[in-house]
């Protein structure tokens, strides 16, 4: 996951607690790190424009 | 000045009509809020309770039926140790053809791969942050999305996606798990003949 960025903050997702999975609404993939997680900061889809959490 | 109530509520294409949502109590919040859950707040009631805007909760539970259909079934761990979420979510569990962990969360159930009934799932599904705080926990070390049911007072820490919804009552909790088995259910193509009454237990 190392190569990878945050959608939110565009961090690379290197340390423990990032996780991916697909956007609820359309299925793109959405990446978050530990950080954006913990602090609850909103991701939203460049795909659908769907805004979570 | 005119009082707003939830009454005048108007949903497009809901699951279920609003007076459902109503009977069922899934818009009545508690007398906190936090920042995170401020956006799915409608109003305020004179008691100080806050209500939950149904709107959103219908939408919610349609998105993460379409998330969780990402999955496959096995892969899904449905966990809540609140008391009366253990029997709808057990349901919901078993219809769809999840895992599920009920009661006290066992710590290291998905971290400790020497423990006994040691799991691995893709995403999980929570009653209450609060309670649940464990799970979420170990989630957060193994990477795994979380879907959980907040209330007013709920923070959405490590929370990947929100149902905002009363977690707490027996009807409330009964009414989002029946809804969200069935529309989990029409995303396979299945009809069901499942009722909200289904999902509820005398205790």
């Amino acid at each position: 996951m190392a190569d990878k960025k945050c959608t939110s903050c565009n961090a690379p997702l290197a340390e423990e607690g990032a996780t991916k999975f697909g956007c609820p609404s359309c299925g793109a993939e959405i990446k978050r790190c530990y950080r954006c997680r913990e602090q609850s900061i909103p991701y939203i889809c460049t795909k659908c424009g769907f805004t979570g959490p | 000045m005119t009082q707003v109530t939830e009454m005048e509520i108007e949903l497009k294409e809901p699951l279920v009509p609003v007076e459902d949502y109503l009977a069922a109590g899934v818009h009545i919040g508690t007398q906190q809020k936090s920042e995170d859950m401020k956006k799915f707040i409608y109003r305020v009631r004179g008691d100080g309770l806050y209500i939950l805007d149904i709107r959103e909760t219908d939408g919610r539970i349609k998105t993460a039926a379409k998330f969780l259909s990402q999955y496959e079934p096995p892969n899904i761990l449905v966990v809540t140790s609140r008391q009366y979420g253990q029997y709808p979510a057990k349901k919901f569990a078993d219809t769809i053809g999840a895992m599920s962990a009920t009661g006290r969360f066992i710590p290291g159930l998905l971290t400790n791969p020497v423990l006994e009934g040691y799991i691995e799932p893709e995403v999980i599904v929570v009653t209450d942050p609060i309670g649940d705080a464990q799970v979420i926990h170990e989630a957060v070390q193994c990477g795994i999305p979380v879907v959980a049911l907040c209330d007013t007072n709920n923070m959405t820490k490590f929370v990947d996606f929100v149902i905002p919804t009363n977690n707490k009552g027996r009807k409330a909790l009964s009414m989002i798990y029946f809804l969200l088995t069935r529309e989990m259910l029409r995303h396979r193509g299945i009809s069901t003949a499942l009722t909200p009454e289904d999902f509820e237990t005398d205790i």
